[in-house]
């Protein structure tokens, strides 16, 4: 696989698979066989749906395919459910103990299941971080060289929706909750407004990033068969251009 | 990495809670260590050097920091002196260098003690030669910070 055809990939100006900025330093990334793809949108445009069904298309092809997604580190997953209780965060604890979350899961899972050659589905990966870092006020420069440690995806799908349309389909699937809502940033008491606003202010920063990080924009309101076709075509053209992951040794 | 992070998070939150309130209200803050223990030992760790200053841009400078140097059989016959057994983390026993707790500490703990001095160089702290008698080392101290005191005073008139 030459790495002229590993720059097809979506990833900004690193090259895909590579660490954005200052990695790790003792675990050294490079040549290694698998693939990161991740599929980024708001709360409740259906992210997950399309990543259980990406996930069976990939194995019945014959990839091994790794789930991961926010604060589902081991390590973090309870400290941050505590401290969201505890009305004691502030934005920069807020973004550091994600930013922990992210790191635990990239040393445990992300690594080393691109090491053993398997596709990576990231249910968000850092670009919610950073959307979210972004709306609260905090510098941007200093979240992207934070997160430099991170390993640039080979496709970020973005799934992009109005504000409107998200606010139903929220409300249909079971209400409106604290966080998605930015309740923390006290803009308000009403939770629809709230709800509204914030969203509007994370779609923007998202937006902003689509060119930066090379995302692939599909417009969330299509159905969920229409919008998974759409995945599998761009990662079926893509897997095939880039040859498949092979496992080392083999 | 996520020692690292977990520690930014820790000093995040005391800085808002604990630092920042203080200074507000005029007031003299002690930190027991501060941001430089981070680069420290984080890159002995293997934390890129520059990420983790990066990382801790958020903190305030202090006015003055103090350095307390001493060679490392010295803080090890301390600790050793104190207690039967060197913490886990503080011998660097999460590296896997040495499964003997005394060795991986001198090796951890050289690594660290080299960050430091880069660290005196690059941030200018005070030092202090802490292998001396503890009257001594705080009859330094309050010269050095009587000396900051009244040049602060000074600037603010």
């Amino acid at each position: 696989m030459s790495s002229d055809r590993v720059n097809n990939g979506a990833h900004g100006g690193t090259q895909a698979g590579a660490y954005y900025g200052h990695g790790l330093p003792y675990l050294p990334v490079d040549g290694y066989p698998g693939r990161i793809i991740a599929i980024e949108g708001t709360d409740g445009v259906g992210r997950s749906t399309q990543i259980r069904l990406l996930r069976e298309w990939l194995e019945v092809k014959g990839y091994g395919v790794v789930e991961t997604g926010w604060t589902r580190s081991e390590l973090m997953a309870p400290t941050i459910e505590l401290a969201k209780s505890s009305n004691t965060l502030n934005k920069l604890t807020f973004v550091l103990l994600y930013a922990c979350d992210f790191a635990d899961r990239l040393e445990k899972e992300i690594i080393p299941a691109l090491k053993a050659g398997f596709i990576v589905l990231s249910d968000r990966y850092i670009y919610t971080a950073i959307a979210r870092a972004g709306v609260r006020g905090v510098d941007s420069q200093w979240i992207r060289r934070l997160y430099g440690f991170a390993i640039a995806p080979h496709l970020v799908f973005y799934l992009k929706i109005e504000a409107d349309a998200l606010a139903r389909r929220v409300l249909e699937a079971g209400g409106m909750e604290y966080w998605e809502s930015g309740m923390d940033m006290k803009a308000g008491d009403d939770i629809y407004d709230n709800f509204k606003h914030y969203q509007r202010q994370l779609l923007k920063e998202y937006s902003a990033m689509a060119e930066e990080f090379g995302f692939r924009v599909i417009e969330g309101r299509r159905s969920i068969t229409s919008i998974q076709e759409e995945l599998r075509r761009q990662i079926g053209a893509f897997l095939e251009e880039s040859g498949p992951p092979s496992l080392p040794g083999v | 990495m996520t020692f690292s992070l977990l520690h930014a998070t820790d000093f995040a939150d005391r800085l808002l809670y604990k630092i920042i309130p203080p200074l507000k209200a005029g007031m003299i803050v002690l930190a027991d260590r501060y941001a430089y223990t981070a680069f420290a030992r984080d890159v002995a760790r293997g934390v890129d050097r520059e990420w983790v200053r990066d990382l801790y841009s958020f903190a305030v400078r202090p006015n003055l920091a103090v350095y307390f140097r001493v060679p490392i059989d010295v803080s090890l016959d301390r600790l050793l002196a104190r207690r039967v057994k060197l913490k886990f983390y503080e011998a660097g026993m999460d590296m896997g260098w040495s499964a003997n707790p005394t060795e991986s500490f001198r090796i951890f703990q050289s690594k660290v003690l080299d960050e430091y001095n880069r660290i005196v160089h690059e941030y200018e702290l005070a030092v202090i030669e802490a292998s001396s008698s503890i009257t001594e080392q705080q009859r330094q101290l309050r010269q050095i910070v009587a000396e900051v005191l009244e040049q602060e005073t000074k600037s603010v008139e």
